[in-house]
């Protein structure tokens, strides 16, 4: 309860902070504050399909069901804020780029994540008994694993592209304003706050509906 | 899990004989994945007519053919054994590995044909200009090996769910789309007279990195 009261205050600060607290970037004006959301958001869909890619490849090593939860759990909220991501993306491409849509690789890339994850939950829900849904499900996202590396990193390194290095890299942030830097960081944390509380959530009700299938 | 059988070079041997022989029986599979094939190519010459001198549209449309011919035949091989209620046997006699190796071959030999018909009557019918065979060869044959790859696990994934053949496309298609990438721009780069070190150097180590998952998670195929 003190967690999520605190989490709460802890955004809403912050979001507070970004529109009167932190200047903007002369070239992108009004549209800075995007940063704060956009990124965290992008981070966070990262952090999740990481997260249920390790616990499927955790799962067909212990077969334990737990892990499926997690697996599942965290592609669910991953598609969430990979449409976060991509929607205030677009939006952000249009202000700046001049279209909303325009095969950018770094479109491309997220689309992509966008995908596996639609394809992951589209497969779960193809197969019924619990054991074979969690293994099935497990190997694809192990095989999607090996996928996403290629089109997140190295099909941007070929192909031009308008977007700003992705994952947080010293060399373009140092040039950040230092308020913009606390702002974008605090907003990194408190997403990565609100994707652990969800996570907790969504495994719990997991928890519950297998035991009320075993009852 | 089923580990008794034989998963040497043998057993991979006679399953892609086997694979081979039984879809010789009755061609079913293979005359629908030609006759889909040159449908596809028919609606994309017909519609956009003779392109000679595009050849960066020419590049893209013929992986899109080739594409929707993979995902229209390639879960075949999986889909038909569980069809006929054959499975259970063939994983007595040998292991998941040398069963899904076997079919792995089988469908780059049925890509091959596939693409030995449709390849030749896409330039033909397109107006294409010659490509430059050597690496025109490495792009179509690496890119036909990224794609049987995945799609050989996808179709054993998927064989085994309620929709079988309806989801194929769409949850292979996340697996195919870096091939699909990487093979239009090598053949684009081709026909303009460019390099295509980077393509091919990509579609390699994705199959690689395919081929080597798939070593690992053929064992879990299967445990009921």
């Amino acid at each position: 309860m003190i967690g999520r009261l605190l989490l709460f205050l802890w955004i809403a600060a912050w979001m507070v902070a970004a529109f009167y607290w932190a200047p903007l970037v002369p070239v992108l004006g009004e549209t800075t504050r995007v940063l704060y959301f956009h990124i965290p958001a992008a981070w966070v869909t990262v952090v999740a399909l990481g997260w249920s890619m390790l616990h499927s490849i955790l799962y067909l090593r212990t077969r334990n069901l737990e892990h499926d939860h997690h697996a599942a759990a965290a592609a669910e909220i991953g598609i969430l804020f990979c449409v976060v991501a991509t929607v205030s993306g677009s939006l952000w491409a249009k202000a700046m780029w001049g279209s909303y849509w325009n095969w950018d690789p770094r479109e491309t890339s997220i689309f992509f994540l966008l995908l596996v994850y639609a394809a992951y939950l589209a497969l779960r829900s193809a197969i019924e008994q619990e054991e074979r849904r969690a293994r099935l499900s497990a190997i694809y996202s192990a095989l999607a694993f090996v996928s996403v590396p290629f089109l997140m990193f190295v099909v941007p390194r070929i192909y031009f592209s308008l977007h700003p290095d992705p994952i947080i890299n010293p060399r373009g942030k140092l040039d950040m304003d230092p308020r913009i830097r606390i702002v974008f960081f605090a907003m990194l944390v408190g997403f990565t706050g609100l994707y652990a509380w969800l996570q907790s959530l969504r495994v719990r009700v997991a928890r519950l509906e297998h035991r009320l299938d075993q009852a | 899990m089923p580990s008794n059988g034989s998963s040497s070079g043998a057993a991979v041997w006679a399953i892609l004989r086997k694979e081979c022989r039984s879809e010789w029986r009755t061609r079913y599979g293979l005359n629908a994945a030609l006759l889909f094939a040159v449908t596809t190519l028919t609606s994309v010459s017909f519609a956009v007519g003779r392109l000679t001198d595009r050849t960066d549209l020419l590049g893209a449309l013929l992986w899109v053919v080739l594409l929707f011919a993979a995902l229209s035949s390639l879960s075949h091989a999986f889909v038909r054994e569980v069809e006929g209620h054959t499975l259970t046997l063939l994983r007595l006699v040998a292991s998941p590995t040398a069963i899904a190796l076997g079919k792995l071959l089988f469908n780059l030999v049925f890509l091959a044909v596939i693409e030995a018909v449709t390849v030749p009557l896409y330039l033909a019918l397109m107006g294409a200009p010659p490509p430059k065979w050597g690496a025109f060869l490495a792009l179509l044959g690496l890119g036909s090996l990224a794609l049987a790859g995945s799609a050989t696990l996808i179709g054993a994934v998927i064989s085994q769910t309620r929709g079988r053949g309806a989801l194929f496309a769409g949850v292979s298609l996340p697996l195919m789309l870096p091939v699909l990438a990487a093979a239009v721009s090598g053949t684009r780069a081709q026909w303009a007279g460019g390099a295509i070190g980077a393509e091919v150097r990509l579609l390699a180590a994705y199959s690689a990195a395919l081929l080597a998952a798939s070593l690992l998670l053929y064992d879990h195929l299967w445990e009921d």
